[in-house]
């Protein structure tokens, strides 16, 4: 026989060494014993598995190849010591040979007494789960008062000692050679075939076909139709998957699939037991050890991006473009973030494409109110730019006057408007405007952006030149297809197919920060596996916190109230984590007081598309008693401050003919929204204020008023722009409406190299931050289409930064 | 009142470090507690100089200037972790800080059960005769289904087990105050700090 022993203390000097010394020699003709020390296992560390190293996995194979181990050991304190505890948890945790394995105990200690208390924790130890010891029971082997136990040969003096240790190691011996036996896998024989069985699953029955040869489970086929989608198709991969590897029915069932995993398990006995052998021999037997034991994966890349929205998919792209490998870690089952929410163009001045198309009325007006505006209301960073602005625009006008003009823009354009159009002043009175040097990044790169992502794959719809809603201007280019699905779809594409990772189901929890310089992500799956993810870099781009009501009115400085039950236009991944891990490495943060609502979203989903959607001027937006209170043409943020002051909930009136005008929705919609209580429908108007709880009269009374001034083409109330439909024809809608978050501004204070910046003003090595994780860009308000170009632009930044930096 | 929360822990990610933080955090008003980390303490071998190395050293003055320590143990192996055992050793070796300490333990584990195997194994550790800390009696927070249990705040989200940590919290400060006042017994103090097992073998028990 062979056996292992451990000697349980890594000090120099040990009674306990020489204990097993002198079984190593007093039994040498009964069986071998190779001693292992301690003194170079490295402390145990969760979070730096060392399971590779080459003392654990001397220590792995050794034990495993032997008969059984014996372990000697000090008491340190009533218990085991720690270097002994170490290697018990290294040999517990992604390795387990102690699993099965006949052990016996021995300790050598000062005190009469021995090492008993110690002995006792170490049984206890032994027995938990992860290790799975075979401790032999009985047979206590305690040296007491061991300075005076040995002679000058190391042989134990006393002959009643030595008697008492021979039948403690005789009876280990035959111990081991029963645990032995129990370990062999009972041999199995199945009369071959191919048998059809029917388990029960969650929903009904599951029938399968379970193929067996003499001694194998060759295949299982499931009939699945039956069961839900999702979750249990994990199971009906999984489960088979490890019986078959294992040939063993001591499986894991699939978390959240408990019932579909145990109907497999069940259906294979049933198969095995058809083949005339028995099931409970195949539970008995060891879990196969597959990939799914293991509670840790570590991985080893160059640039580690947190999120797969569209900032982060840029950067890993970009990455794997330079020739180095990059691993994505999202949070969520599949990438996209809000990526794959948005409208679909991005802004980028191609004044060569666009001055093909023919300029659309108001567009010089818009320009001449450029022209117009006061200089010394302008920044003076932005200054210079604003009077280069002036002179192209100048020229523009002086050249087209009299012709039908064509779409005039310039990279200078777009950082004006970018400009302007965030430049917001909060509640306590600062007013911030974007960060001139990102801005000018911004708008210098953004052409380039849209060029690469044809090269990625992205088709752009070339015929057309589109203004994203909010955008001030047309220069947009909108991509073929499905919208922001078009950008995700194409680059998760690229990624994967050029052995990019991409990590799903994980949400990055932490940074692993190394002297001051970031190194890589810890992260946690959902189902429960850490994920450690050591890099050259770190790009965070897991986008803004939009879907965190918490953080956000936290931070909030710009609107009067957010509400607790606010919804949100984003993803509910969207909850500022990158931020937080940003904030862990000492991040500065900037413009967190600005977010962007949505006003006229559903109070319960936060969708935008349900309801009736009008165009404005047909909109007749009135608040829970029945007024108006707002120019219906009002910009997003006045609306919303409006609707805010107005107890958020407000409704959009309609008629049959305003309903007419709809652009989201059909009469079969709209009558499930109606019967499902989303959207109110009455004959009267009398009955419709009855149904939203408001004095008829004062309905009736706003209805009169709205419709006179259509008449008369003027609001003296509030100034409405433009008319077009009166509230007359019966039926008469309501769609309830409230603002909902729907982009946060604010982020991580970065620089034009993507890196993040520090409180101190530094740059914190190996951090980068992308997308609407960062702040200082669109400031206190983004401009409609935008945000595209900012995450396709600082996406490629911030792994260029990266790869040149490492 | 000042108090030493110890992480048991060398994990970077640890929902006990958590646990301490939101103590720190939710008592400000009660106590100050400073956290400490165990993870730069070396590997203990017995040296035979018996000197503390810097980090022992710097963790044992925070104790000694404390007025009480919590430990937040994780369970490994229905024990402590061994880099607690390796800074209770060295502390038990070198400096012997904890004699007389009212101790205070916590625990949280991932699954349902919490970490009653090695809180109750930290227990009889910590009453070591070389440690001697004042460890409160009748007393054990046991925190399961720790991953779930903190919110995006570091807020302790289950409402029974606030409840539960406030009142064992409160007993606790009490239990400083009163062992602070039965000053310390300087001659049993003095025992404590000279003991060697080494005596023990030669008959004198302690
Ligand atoms: C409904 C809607 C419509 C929009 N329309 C437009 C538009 O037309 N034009 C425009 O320019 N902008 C638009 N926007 C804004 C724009 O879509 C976003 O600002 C932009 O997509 C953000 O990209 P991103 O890559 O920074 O983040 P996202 O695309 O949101 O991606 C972030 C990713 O990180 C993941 N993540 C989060 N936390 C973690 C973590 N801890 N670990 C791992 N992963 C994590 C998330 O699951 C997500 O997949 C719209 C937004 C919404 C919500
Ligand atoms: C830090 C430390 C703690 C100790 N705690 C105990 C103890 O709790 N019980 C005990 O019987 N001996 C204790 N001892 C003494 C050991 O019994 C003695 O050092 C050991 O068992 C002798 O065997 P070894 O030299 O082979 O390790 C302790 C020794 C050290 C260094």
């Amino acid at each position: 026989m062979k056996f292992i022993g451990i000697v349980g203390t890594n000090a120099k000097k040990s009674y306990n060494r020489m204990l097993l010394q002198y079984m190593q020699k007093h039994f040498e003709s009964k069986a071998e014993i190779e001693i292992l020390e301690l003194t170079d296992v490295p402390m145990f560390n969760e979070s730096k598995d060392q399971s590779n190293s080459d003392i654990i996995q001397e220590f792995n194979t050794k034990i495993e190849a032997a008969d059984g181990v014996i372990i000697a050991t000090p008491e340190h304190n009533h218990s085991i010591p720690a270097a002994l505890k170490s290697i018990i948890e290294w040999l517990s945790f992604n390795l387990h040979p102690l699993d099965g394995k006949p052990v016996m105990i021995v300790g050598a200690s000062y005190n009469v007494q021995g090492s008993s208390r110690a002995q006792l924790h170490l049984r206890q130890i032994l027995d938990a789960p992860g290790v799975n010891a075979n401790v032999m029971p009985g047979y206590e082997f305690l040296l007491g008062k061991v300075q005076e136990a040995f002679d000058e040969d190391g042989n134990i003096k006393s002959a009643r000692t030595v008697d008492f240790l021979e039948t403690c190691f005789n009876r280990f011996m035959k111990f081991s050679d029963i645990i032995a036996q129990l370990n062999l896998p009972e041999d199995i024989t199945y009369q071959p075939g191919t048998f059809k069985v029917t388990a029960v699953g969650h929903n009904g029955d599951l029938p399968m076909s379970v193929t067996l040869s003499d001694d194998r489970i060759e295949s299982i086929d499931i009939d699945t139709s039956s069961e839900t989608k999702g979750i249990a198709d994990v199971a009906f991969k999984r489960v088979p998957q490890q019986i078959i590897d294992g040939q063993t029915l001591n499986v894991d069932v699939v978390s959240g699939a408990s019932i579909t995993s145990n109907g497999v398990i069940d259906g294979v006995a049933q198969a095995v037991k058809m083949a005339g052998a028995d099931p409970e021999i195949l539970k008995k037997r060891k879990k196969s050890a597959g990939p799914n034991k293991q509670n840790v994966i570590e991985y080893q890349t160059d640039v580690v991006v947190v999120g797969a929205g569209g900032a982060g998919l840029t950067a890993a792209a970009k990455t794997i473009q330079d020739g180095k490998k990059a691993i994505v870690v999202e949070k969520f089952p599949s990438p996209g973030g809000n990526t794959v929410r948005a409208g679909g163009p991005m802004n980028a001045a191609d004044p060569a494409w666009q001055n093909e198309f023919p300029a659309i009325s108001g567009e010089k007006h818009t320009l001449k109110e450029i022209m117009d505006t006061d200089e010394s209301t302008i920044d003076s960073e932005y200054l210079e730019d604003f009077r280069a602005l002036k002179g192209q625009i100048a020229e523009y006008l002086k050249e087209n006057d009299d012709k039908k003009a064509y779409l005039f823009d310039s990279k200078l354009l777009h950082r004006i408007q970018t400009y302007l159009g965030g430049k917001r002043t909060d509640l306590k009175g600062n007013t911030i405007y974007g960060q001139y040097d990102l801005v000018k990044e911004l708008t210098d790169h953004a052409l380039e952006s849209v060029n690469w992502l044809k090269d990625i794959g992205v088709k752009f719809d070339e015929t057309q030149v589109t203004m994203p809603v909010g955008a001030l201007w047309r220069r947009g280019h909108k991509p073929l297809g499905n919208q922001g699905f078009a950008y995700i779809e194409n680059l998760t594409k690229y990624v994967k197919e050029h052995d990019g990772k991409i990590i799903t189901d994980t949400a990055v929890k932490q940074l692993i920060i190394e002297d001051g310089n970031v190194k890589g992500v810890i992260a946690r799956s959902s189902d429960g596996k850490k994920v450690i993810v050591h890099a050259g870099a770190v790009v965070l781009a897991s986008g803004g916190f939009g879907a965190n009501t918490k953080m956000l009115k936290q931070y909030n400085t710009y609107w009067s109230d957010i509400d607790d039950n606010i919804k949100t236009t984003n993803s509910p991944a969207i909850t500022g984590d990158g931020i937080r891990l940003g904030q862990s490495a000492g991040a500065d943060l900037v413009g967190m007081g600005f977010s962007q609502m949505m006003p006229v979203s559903d109070p319960n989903t936060g969708e935008i598309f349900t309801g009736l959607q009008v165009p404005p001027q047909n909109f007749v937006i009135i608040n829970q008693q029945g007024k108006r209170f707002v120019n219906e043409y009002a910009s997003r943020d006045a609306l919303t401050q409006a609707a805010i002051d107005n107890g958020n909930l407000f409704y959009l009136l309609a008629d049959d003919e305003i309903k007419k005008t709809a652009y989201n929705t059909s009469q079969a919609q709209i009558d499930k929204q109606v019967e499902n209580g989303t959207l109110y429908r009455a004959d009267t108007i009398e009955d419709l204020a009855k149904q939203l709880k408001m004095d008829p009269a004062v309905l009736e009374d706003t209805v009169k008023k709205y419709n006179s001034y259509v008449d008369n083409g003027d609001d003296p109330e509030f100034h409405k722009n433009a008319f077009d439909l009166k509230v007359k024809v019966a039926p008469f809608y309501a769609t309830p409406r409230k603002p909902a978050i729907h982009h946060t501004m604010g982020g991580l204070k970065i620089d034009t190299d993507a890196h993040v910046i520090n409180k101190d003003g530094q740059i914190i090595h190996g951090l980068y931050a992308a997308g609407e994780v960062a702040g200082g860009i669109h400031a206190g308000n983004r401009l409609g289409g935008n945000s595209l170009s900012d995450i396709f632009t600082f996406g490629r930044i911030a792994a260029d930064s990266a790869l040149k930096e490492m | 009142m000042k108090i030493v929360g110890i992480v048991g822990t060398n994990s970077v990610e640890s929902t006990n470090r958590e646990l301490l933080k939101y103590m720190k955090q939710y008592y400000a008003d009660t106590a100050e507690i400073e956290i400490c980390e165990i993870e730069d303490i070396p590997v203990f071998n017995e040296p035979e100089d018996k000197t503390a190395p810097s980090a022992v050293q710097t963790l044992s003055d925070k104790i000694l200037q404390a007025d009480g320590i919590i430990f937040a143990t994780p369970e490994y192996d229905h024990s402590i972790p061994a880099v607690l055992k390796n800074a209770i050793e060295w502390l038990s070796y070198t400096t012997r800080p904890l004699i007389n300490k009212p101790v205070m333990i916590v625990g949280a584990s991932h699954g349902s059960l919490g970490t009653s195997r090695a809180q109750s194994h930290l227990r009889q550790i910590l009453e070591a005769p070389e440690l001697k800390a004042l460890v409160m009696p009748n007393a054990e927070f046991l925190l399961g289904r720790s991953l779930e249990a903190f919110d995006d705040d570091g807020m302790l989200v289950y409402p029974n087990k606030v409840k539960e940590l406030d009142h064992e919290f409160n007993e606790f400060v009490s239990f400083v105050k009163l062992t602070n006042k039965l000053t310390v017994n300087n001659e049993f103090f003095d025992a404590s700090k000279q003991f060697s097992w080494k005596q023990v073998a030669n008959g004198e028990d302690i």
